[in-house]
């Protein structure tokens, strides 16, 4: 699969393509929350004013990717989500709630729906093909990915992959109550220094253009991907990934590392990273972004900018190799839930 | 009347989320649907909503929609009607 357009929307400024991480936003605080673009661009005001935040910057990311690649309309669209639009549902009910199940806004309901963002880009592109959200928890990306693989190989010319998360009261309470995020806050760019216990939340939507073909939009290949849901092992199944795809450790130029900042999560990256990966690059990312469980989109978002733009900025680098970018390794990772994707350069 | 009217607007303009628009921008005899304000089959039912959680008026007759949402005016008119009653 060939990624031949991007659109991201993130705490950082990347909504314009044209520029790759080059102001970075600093944030003292455990939930980050996404910078917006003018969304008047993209939708009339009748549309505008029925759009909660999440639905904006959801769908804009997808017509942003979409004109990245020159396409009107894409043969399909899947994204994934790990939360989806939790935040309106809750709202919906608790209306219904305090109005003892009278007449409450309709609006809340209709935007409401896990598949809002993906049939309002469907709407907005005239795309009558397939169209599906899927909610896999921290593998939300990957199963739209699997998804994209099939509809390729079954002659589909090009699938508008993405996600889309939102910090809401429900998923930002869910991980204070497991202490599973930062208590003290923290600035985001010194997260890796800290030797913390606990997350710093995130939010974003990061849609792909991925298609069959190269062409003159091109960022990058994505060779080929694996979900794992173990902790143990990690380091064989890592290999074992490589050398299905032909690669031998030497060969990966840069790893990019979902490392979030929580010692326990993060100490299996210092590890691998030295046993395997000791002459390549190392990346990181989710100072950036903050971490949920969609975040791995906007590591490929920055891969496909590397690949682009033939530079890596400061920012992301934690150990810098001097190699050309050829074959980008991202190895994502919460707690058991493990990603591997290799990238290619075309 | 007029005070009414005037609340009217500004509810109208929040349970819209008319954000391009000031209450006052709001003629009071303007027609809401069609050429008008521009709203459609959703507005509608957000006015319906707007009309029992504000007013405790509960539109019983749906055929009386076209004619109770036709301007700000009528809609005040109506809400005067039934409140009283």
């Amino acid at each position: 699969m060939y990624i031949n357009g991007i659109g991201c929307i993130s705490p950082q400024p990347t909504f314009n393509n044209q520029v790759f991480l080059e102001e970075i936003k600093e944030y003292n605080t455990n939930r980050i929350y996404c910078v917006d673009t003018d969304y008047s661009k993209f939708f009339d005001v009748t549309a505008l004013r029925r759009m909660s935040r999440i639905v904006k910057y959801g769908t804009a990311a997808g017509l942003i990717a979409l004109n990245d690649a020159g396409i009107k309309t894409p043969d399909a669209i899947s994204t994934g989500t790990g939360y989806g639009l939790l935040e309106l549902s809750q709202r919906f009910l608790r209306d219904f709630i305090s109005t003892n199940e009278g007449v409450v806004s309709p609006t809340s309901f209709i935007q409401s729906t896990h598949n809002t963002v993906s049939s309002n880009i469907a709407l907005l592109t005239a795309c009558h093909g397939h169209n599906n959200t899927f909610s896999q928890k921290w593998f939300s990306l990957e199963s739209a990915l699997y998804d994209a693989q099939f509809l390729l190989k079954e002659g589909k010319q090009n699938v508008l992959v993405g996600t889309y998360e939102e910090i809401g009261e429900f998923n930002y309470a869910s991980l204070m109550q497991t202490n599973d995020l930062q208590a003290e806050p923290c600035s985001n760019l010194a997260m890796f220094s800290q030797n913390n216990d606990g997350v710093i939340v995130g939010e974003g939507a990061a849609y792909f253009l991925m298609a069959h073909e190269q062409n003159t939009t091109t960022y990058c290949k994505l060779k080929a991907f694996k979900t794992a849901h173990n902790n143990e092992n990690i380091e064989i199944l890592l290999q074992e990934f490589l050398a299905k795809n032909n690669l031998r450790n030497a060969d990966v130029d840069v790893v990019m590392n979902g490392m979030n900042g929580d010692k326990s999560n993060d100490a299996v990256f210092n590890t691998i990273n030295k046993n395997l990966f000791e002459d390549a690059t190392q990346l990181a990312y989710k100072h950036l972004c903050g971490e949920h469980m969609t975040a791995v989109s906007f590591a490929i978002y920055a891969i496909a900018q590397i690949f682009k733009q033939q530079q890596i900025p400061s920012t992301l680098v934690l150990k810098n190799a001097e190699r050309e970018s050829n074959v980008i390794l991202l190895h994502n990772k919460y707690k058991s839930y493990h990603s591997f994707f290799i990238f290619e350069k075309c | 009347m007029e005070e009414l009217i005037a609340t009217l607007k500004t509810q109208i303009v929040e349970q819209l989320n008319l954000q391009h628009l000031k209450a006052e921008e709001i003629g009071t005899d303007q027609p809401l649907f069609g050429e008008g304000l521009g709203l459609d089959s959703i507005d509608a039912l957000e006015l319906i909503v707007l009309l029992q959680q504000k007013y405790g008026i509960k539109l019983a007759d749906p055929t009386e929609g076209p004619k109770v949402f036709q301007t700000v005016r009528s809609m005040a008119e109506y809400i005067s009607s039934h409140k009283a009653a």
